[in-house]
């Protein structure tokens, strides 16, 4: 039971870490590095808590081995908060509420950067079909949308 | 007052909103230690059974294992959550000692150095098992011959002598003998899980001078540190419970059932115990709201007038007691229902099952209750060839009212609620029904059970209540405890 | 045992040749998202593991106005080609964003009931499967491959490498009936393929999901639909047919009576949907 040397880039810096074999990114992120806001919620990728960006795409990090992202470029909730302030979706999550419990928050925040990477101006109907994989058991979603849509009319506007 | 008021109103961002949306929140089981040991759980496959024998002898061979905690580790193996309250027995294993009743049910706590470790070890504890039959339906946990859960020999939880919530309130046979039309019905509920997104969890880690501080995601913090000194026989002050940010809960994470035997475990291994539960253990182990089965007989005039009303309800509680007692209590409170009907039998039976434990879940007791009278009122309005809402209008208590446990109505807003639903939904309504108020009826301020029914009855803890305790014409108890 | 040795092949021939070596006890994983969560919860303890993310399998090729769908091409990008339009919405019907962009074409013919929705369309526009092993490929009507619940032909030294989709003849109609909108498990999910000729049908392929040990072909639906104009007798008589011959369990989403009901309706359902679609030749 040999471990393995992974190396990969962590938001936007370099990241090597020793685990044994098929240890999943979720647990790297959260027990070796202390990047906690990617959460366990099921960890059989029926819930979203745990999504972070691979290469810009998103995925549930309960699911994949670490070794899967050696030399990939992985992002987390940590990496998309800037220095100064909050991202553009992080502040449509505050200012509307889009949160109760808060465990849900940071897989929605980073599937909600994914869907505005990919498309700026989504329609509703795009928003919820985009979230379908990730659950929120507090608020009914309404708030959630809600400020997906807000995030992405403040970019479109220009506001922050 | 309006223009002194900072926040009604207005929309304030919250004060834990920054950390939520950066994820910098910590929940308990962000949080890591040093040394931190694994804790996983030996469960029971099957819903009820003898243990003849549990072998650890592989498990231990398992790279990593450190210890395993059985029955005979627990300083005060058997509790219940609401002893504190006064309720007992005390009935609940805290890991299972000669019997299993629920599947999933806790047999052997598994401490490794990783949680792979933990649950190899867990797959190859040997349980020596002598399956026996299991009652899954409340009545028939109560019928002669039924498979008997507890340990001491009854499926019904016993008020005060009395194998159910007893509520008696005027002569419900005369009113029945009055009526012009009986309506009777069946409602049924299932449990229902209430899947937070965070699963139950706690790290207990051990701290200079004896003492032990518990990160934990429970809903009942000081719930949780008493009913852990108690199991553990330790004195509250060697318990340090960090809580308040629960990720999501509804009911389902005020039962008692991860710190104590984490708590043990990091006593005996003097190292950081982390138990958190899996998905599949949140979802079969934790526990539920119960499920519900409610009988109705309602005595009704033409006019839409109930009459006599008597419910017989059933509470699963799955098998063992945590807080449905307490269900119960507040249920036979409110199974008459916001209306005012002057004879009234209730009797409420918190049951218990081979299924697992049910407990607290959003208005538990009450839900299920208003459910099956709203649909019950429903009926009646079919029956008598009325609208729903005269029916509702027609009953609707007010304050003065003495409702059948002795309590006097004072914060009665059924009449002003249903007028703005109205409203809203653009129904109309007759010139009589939005000249209501909840206001005193005429002709007397307090209602049948007078100044006598201002008492409720109950003193202190879960057992409260005695019969004829309370106001004149009462004959049995009513709601007691909290 | 915890996982001692994760391989990670960087070619067919590597997957291939690392199955032979490490024999039937290693545990194949395509995407991962069946499973990883048997790993994470201790239901499986594997020693072994092969992950086949990185073994040039994920080709994605139209071929003669069909596909060839390396097994290990994920269901995002399945739902992004405009080729095949049962295979988009199959692959949309299938978990959520974030999974699909893990797991595979190749995978979901392994993906227990009340899963394999891809599965179900594949079989219903008769793709063909290449196993490929130390002695070389051979292929199989998908309609041949499985032969029980989580059983098919796949020897214990061979991998699927490729999924063929003919060119889609006839109309097609797609529908995957779940408890709630997205992200959720098959109560049923129905594909069909009719093919008419001047309104008469000539052939058809009714593919159920969740309603028997694997996808299946309603074969007794087939019959009663060869030959009629898909009037609405014809319909009612192949959605009887289906409801009959399917075999449908309970499980937490639905019970085998409810199950067989929905097999009928959505059954219908695809079948007006083909037939208002007109003649409808190769969406």
């Amino acid at each position: 039971m040999a471990s393995v040397v992974v190396s990969f880039e962590l938001n936007g810096r370099p990241a090597e870490v020793l685990a044994r074999p098929m240890t999943t990114l979720q647990s790297v992120l959260r027990n070796q590095l202390g990047f906690t806001a990617t959460k366990e919620g099921c960890r059989q990728g029926g819930c979203g808590s745990c999504t972070v960006l691979v290469d810009g795409e998103p995925m549930p990090s309960c699911l994949l081995p670490i070794e899967d992202v050696a030399g990939r470029r992985v992002t987390t909730l940590e990496g998309i908060t800037p220095i100064d302030g909050l991202s553009p979706v992080q502040q449509a999550f505050l200012d509307g509420n889009g949160f109760q419990c808060g465990y849900c928050t940071p897989g929605m925040e980073m599937l909600a950067t994914a869907l505005l990477e990919r498309n700026p101006s989504p329609g509703r109907d795009e928003i919820v079909e985009a979230l379908g994989g990730n659950i929120c058991r507090c608020t009914g979603y309404q708030p959630i949308v809600d400020a997906i849509e807000a995030a992405a009319g403040a970019a479109s506007t220009g506001e922050r | 007052m309006s223009d002194r008021l900072t926040v009604v109103g207005r929309s304030v961002q919250r004060s834990d909103g920054v950390g939520h949306v950066t994820g910098r929140t910590r929940f308990a089981a962000d949080h890591t230690f040093p040394g931190m040991l694994h804790l996983k759980m030996v469960r029971s496959p099957v819903h009820h059974a003898l243990i003849r024998g549990v072998d650890l002898s592989e498990a231990e061979h398992v790279p990593g294992f450190v210890r395993a905690l059985t029955w005979r580790d627990v300083p005060h193996n058997v509790y219940t959550i609401l002893g504190l309250i006064g309720v007992e027995p005390e009935e609940e294993f805290v890991l299972a000692q000669d019997r299993v009743r629920y599947r999933g049910e806790p047999i052997v706590a598994i401490l490794a150095e990783t949680e792979a470790a933990a649950l190899e070890a867990v797959s190859k504890v040997r349980l020596d098992l002598e399956e026996l039959p299991a009652v899954f339906d409340v009545e028939e946990a109560l019928a002669p011959g039924a498979p008997i859960v507890t340990h001491w020999g009854s499926n019904a939880f016993m008020f005060e002598g009395h194998p159910f919530r007893r509520v008696r309130f005027g002569d419900v046979e005369a009113g029945f003998a009055q009526a012009d039309e009986i309506v009777e019905a069946v409602y049924n509920s299932s449990p229902i899980e209430q899947a937070p997104m965070e699963p139950t969890g706690c790290i207990a880690v051990p701290e200079a001078g004896g003492r032990f501080t518990v990160y934990t995601n429970t809903q009942a913090l000081y719930f949780s540190l008493d009913n852990t000194a108690i199991i553990l026989q330790v004195p509250g002050k060697r318990l340090h419970f960090v809580g308040g940010t629960v990720g999501g809960g509804f009911g389902g994470k005020v039962d008692v059932i991860v710190e104590p035997i984490a708590t043990l475990a990091a006593m005996k291994t003097d190292r950081p115990v982390r138990y958190v539960f899996s998905r599949s253990e949140e979802m079969q182990v934790s526990s539920t709201r119960s499920a519900w089965r409610i009988r109705i007989r309602d005595g009704v005039m033409r006019d839409g007038r109930i009459v006599a009303r008597k419910v017989t309800s059933y509470a699963d509680s799955g098998a063992y007691s945590r807080q449905t007692p307490y269900a119960l209590t507040k249920h036979a409170a409110n199974a008459a229902g916001p209306y005012a009907i002057p004879n009234v039998w209730i009797d409420a039976y918190c049951v218990f099952t081979n299924r697992t434990p049910s407990s607290a879940m959003r208005g538990f007791g009450v839900t299920m209750a208003s459910f099956a009278l709203e649909v019950q009122m429903d009926r009646i309005a079919e029956r008598v060839g009325l609208d729903p809402w005269t029916v509702r209008f027609v009953n609707a208590y007010r304050n003065g009212d003495v409702k059948p446990h002795r309590k006097v109505v004072e914060d009665a807003t059924l009449i002003e609620t249903m007028q703005a639903a109205a409203d809203l939904v653009g129904h109309e309504l007759t010139d009589e029904q939005r000249a209501m108020t909840s206001a005193p009826r005429d002709g007397g301020a307090g209602g049948g059970g007078g100044t006598a029914g201002r008492e409720v009855a109950g003193g202190r803890g879960g057992a409260a209540g005695r019969e004829g305790a309370v106001g004149s014409g009462s004959v049995g108890t009513a709601e007691g405890g909290r | 045992m915890t996982v001692a040795s994760y391989f990670l092949p960087r070619s067919p021939a590597e997957a291939v040749e690392i199955l032979a070596a490490r024999g039937p006890s290693l545990m194949v994983m395509s995407g991962g998202t069946v499973a990883m969560p048997l790993v994470n919860e201790g239901i499986s303890l594997p020693e072994e593991v092969m992950g086949l993310r990185f073994a040039g399998l994920d080709r994605l090729e139209v071929v003669d106005g069909g596909l060839e769908i390396g097994a290990t091409v994920t269901l995002t990008r399945l739902l992004r080609q405009r080729t095949v339009r049962m295979l988009s919405d199959a692959a949309r019907s299938t978990a959520s964003w974030t999974v699909r962009n893990l797991a595979t074409v190749g995978g979901n013919l392994f993906t227990p009931p009340p899963g394999g929705d891809v599965a179900t369309a594949l079989l219903a526009l008769d793709a063909s499967v290449t196993l490929t092993g130390p002695a070389g490929s051979r292929t199989v009507p998908l309609a041949d491959f499985f032969t029980g619940f989580m059983t098919t032909v796949l020897r214990d030294d061979e991998l699927v490498t490729s999924i063929r989709v003919p060119a889609v003849e006839g109309g097609t109609a797609y529908l995957k009936f779940g408890r709630k909108q997205a992200n959720t498990p098959s109560v049923v999910t129905v594909a069909v393929r009719v093919v008419r000729d001047g309104g008469a049908v000539t052939d058809a392929r009714i593919a159920l999901g969740a309603a028997g040990p694997h996808p299946i072909l309603a074969d007794g639906a087939r019959t009663a639909l060869v030959g009629s104009r898909l009037d609405d007798d014809a319909i009612g008589a192949a959605a009887d047919a289906a409801a009959r011959e399917s075999e449908p369990f309970s499980d937490g989403i639905a019970s085998e009576w409810y199950r067989r009901r929905m097999v009928r309706l959505f059954v219908r359902r695809a079948l007006e949907q083909v037939a208002s679609a007109g003649a409808g030749e190769g969406r």
